[in-house]
């Protein structure tokens, strides 16, 4: 909202006086503790999006964490010591806060570990500060590429997966399914670029064509123009591309116009938070989730976790966000573990291709952070949208097939990554 | 692309725009009923939108879909004429910047309300079956819920146009918004005629939100998308001018409709295009009068 008022002439001055005022008042409030007991605590700095667009998805990720942060203090916290938890609004889009309250926490409140972003651009920028400051740093949700790839560095270590592991983990059978005539929806930014080369890439390999690709401005509330042109190419397959509000309002409007019905509707990366604010109608299609709740019975500690979040959320079984918080947490905590410190190259050492034990990793394939790239190894879940779930009204994703991360993922190379671990 | 499936492509998206641009005009309205009378810029339009989209979802299991759709406007527009009578009647007489800074921060207060009470989360709202389905294969967009809102619109419009015109309150708001001094001298209560002018505008902002929560995700920022091109509906329009406001929603509508045919990535900037193009060529806007709040 911020940003849009700047197109006001009428109001420039004004704008930037409350503009002004409301993002200072931001900068007044004060982190609440989560946990601080113990003398000396290991501080855990949390700067992730708590309102705007990413609220929910963010407010998830905070559940994850603070179930790990609590689970870990009561079995005595890392190598003796408790940890406390720093949150801080990195807010939804604005990267100027983002940075402030990434150096209040590691400057001010001189935080251990940092995690953050749910925003890839709000991730990078705040990685640039973690990197100056040599703090160790986990991005538990932003998935532009470069972040493990073209900029990947020492200290930054990312959970959810990149553009390209989503695009390569459905083009084969979208292609094979649904036919070669493809249609984008494409979110006009970073994330949605770097998906849609990745995917048309994928498409030209396999002998298909695009027949076009509508770029939507983020937060757009009606699609219908971009539909009618969509339809108009007439495609086998029309993916869409943007994520959020703007998925449920896209898919929402799909349903309306009966595109479902004339082509097939499917995407790479869908979230449980999205389809939840779908009415059934809208829950069409098949896509990837990064981590689903409902999965082959016998995944060890599955059960026990979707019980700990339901006690924390409402009822409400955990996403893939609450996951990645989940994960962000234990993994620092049994890296500092097998350290026997906490110093941040030492940590990073550690962490680079260690494996994820089943409890925490909660799913099927080998989970590790490449360390080559320091890209999570995690497992695509591939399959379709379910109206109203086969008799669980909470189950709206039917997992066909859950795919190794490694398997999708481009070699370190091809990322471009190139580690520099300091001495 | 041939021309004839060109033509055909431009002639859905003019008429798509003016559904769009019919609901645009809804909230423009309501806002500039408020603007004219109070002079206040409601930048929270957008969270009592919100409102009234989460009243109609909680009600809907209770009253159904119609029920909702008549009960929950009149809620929000309660919650408008508690806040008028509160905080915002506190600001008149001021500078138009005190109402402004209350209202912008009354939009935040709103968005992180909804979401304490209903979830961050956004929450699947449905329209009847009935009017989901396209009304024909070739014009696949005009669905039945699309023909209703834009019915809606026109409905609720022309009755304000007729308790404007014809209604003794409806001539005090208009003498109001031309000279409001005059019209408390003569003995009109100018206290009370702001409130429920308030209520009005805010009536409309929640009938919008009912009718959006139909077409969109209910979520708590969803108001923030559309705030905007209300704004530029007024100014395009003409301030002071309700006819004009109606209007500039329709004229924007159509032109978002038809860049994104052309020049698809424009379809957002060129609202504001179009403002610039207005303030600079008209600066009273198409239908305003030369020295209204200028």
């Amino acid at each position: 909202m911020i940003k849009k008022l700047a197109g006001f002439g009428a109001l420039d001055r004004r704008t930037f006086v409350t503009t002004g005022t409301a993002l200072g008042l931001t900068q007044i409030a004060a982190p609440f503790l989560v946990s601080a007991r113990g003398d000396a605590p290991i501080k855990i700095g949390l700067d992730n999006p708590l309102t705007g667009t990413y609220a929910a998805v963010g407010k998830n990720e905070l559940i994850g964490i603070q179930l790990a942060v609590d689970q870990i203090n009561a079995k005595n916290g890392i190598l003796g010591r408790k940890i406390e938890l720093l949150v801080e609004d990195s807010t939804s889009g604005d990267a100027g806060t983002a940075v402030q309250k990434a150096r209040k926490l590691i400057e001010r409140d001189n935080v251990d570990f940092l995690v953050g972003n749910v925003n890839s651009a709000l991730a990078q920028a705040t990685a640039q500060v973690s990197s100056e400051k040599g703090i160790l740093h986990v991005v538990p949700g932003g998935h532009t590429d470069p972040i493990t790839g073209t900029d990947c560095k020492w200290n930054v270590f990312r959970v959810c997966n990149t553009t390209r592991m989503e695009a390569n983990a459905v083009s084969n059978l979208l292609f094979k399914t649904y036919g070669k005539k493809w249609h984008f929806i494409t979110p006009d930014y970073a994330f949605g670029h770097t998906l849609f080369q990745a995917c048309e890439a994928n498409l030209k390999k396999l002998g298909g064509t695009v027949t076009g690709n509508e770029l939507t401005p983020l937060g757009i509330t009606d699609f219908s123009a971009y539909l009618i042109k969509a339809r108009s190419a007439n495609p086998d397959v029309l993916l869409v591309l943007v994520q959020g509000n703007d998925m449920v309002n896209c898919l929402k409007q799909i349903s309306q116009f009966g595109i479902e019905k004339q082509i097939h509707v499917a995407g790479t990366q869908q979230e449980l938070e999205s389809v939840e604010a779908m009415p059934p109608e809208a829950r069409v299609g098949v896509w990837m989730f990064e981590w689903y709740w409902k999965q082959a019975a016998g995944t060890p500690g599955l059960d026990q976790f979707v019980t700990d979040i339901r006690k924390r959320s409402n009822g409400k079984v955990p996403t893939a966000r609450t996951w990645f918080g989940y994960v962000a947490i234990h993994a620092y905590a049994l890296a500092c573990e097998k350290a026997k410190t906490i110093e941040a190259k030492a940590v990073a050492k550690t962490l680079a291709d260690m494996e994820l034990p089943s409890e925490i990793k909660l799913q099927p394939n080998k989970s590790y952070f490449r360390g080559g790239d320091h890209q999570l190894m995690l497992s695509a879940f591939i399959g379709e949208l379910m109206q109203n779930g086969d008799g669980d009204p909470e189950n709206l994703f039917k997992v066909n097939d859950i795919v190794a991360g490694d398997s999708i993922a481009p070699s370190v190379d091809e990322t471009g990554c190139k580690m520099n671990m300091p001495a | 692309m041939r021309p004839s499936a060109m033509l055909q492509l431009v002639f859905f998206n003019v008429t798509n725009g003016l559904i769009i641009g019919a609901f645009y005009a809804l909230m423009a309205i309501g806002l500039s009923l408020i603007l004219n009378l109070s002079g206040v810029i409601n930048f929270a339009h957008g969270g009592f939108l919100v409102i009234g989209g989460y009243l109609a979802y909680t009600l809907t299991p209770y009253l159904g879909f119609w029920g909702a759709l008549l009960v929950a406007p009149f809620l929000t527009a309660l919650i408008g004429f508690a806040v008028e009578r509160l905080l915002i009647r506190r600001l008149y007489g001021r500078d138009p910047l005190y109402s402004l800074l209350l209202t912008f921060g009354l939009a935040f207060i709103i968005e992180d309300g909804t979401r304490q009470i209903w979830g961050a989360n956004g929450l699947p709202f449905s329209v009847p079956v009935a009017l989901t389905s396209p009304l024909s294969y070739q014009f696949f967009f005009i669905t039945g819920y699309r023909m209703f809102m834009v019915a809606t619109v026109a409905i609720v419009v022309g009755l304000l146009f007729v308790l404007l015109r014809y209604t003794r309150i409806g001539v005090r708001i208009r003498a109001g918004t031309l000279d409001l001094e005059t019209v408390a001298a003569l003995g009109v209560n100018v206290r009370a005629l702001r409130s429920l002018n308030f209520a009005v505008g805010i009536f409309l902002a929640g009938l919008a939100g009912v009718l959006a929560g139909g077409q969109l995700g209910l979520e708590p920022t969803m108001g923030d998308g559309l705030l905007m091109p209300s704004f530029i509906a007024i100014v395009v329009g003409g301030v002071g001018s309700l006819t004009g406001t109606l209007l500039g929603g329709l004229l924007i509508g159509v032109a978002s409709g038809l860049t994104a045919v052309l020049f698809p990535s424009a379809s957002e900037a060129v609202i504001y295009v179009m403002m610039a193009i207005v303030l600079l060529v008209r600066p009273q806007g198409l239908l305003g009068e030369e020295g209204m709040f200028t």
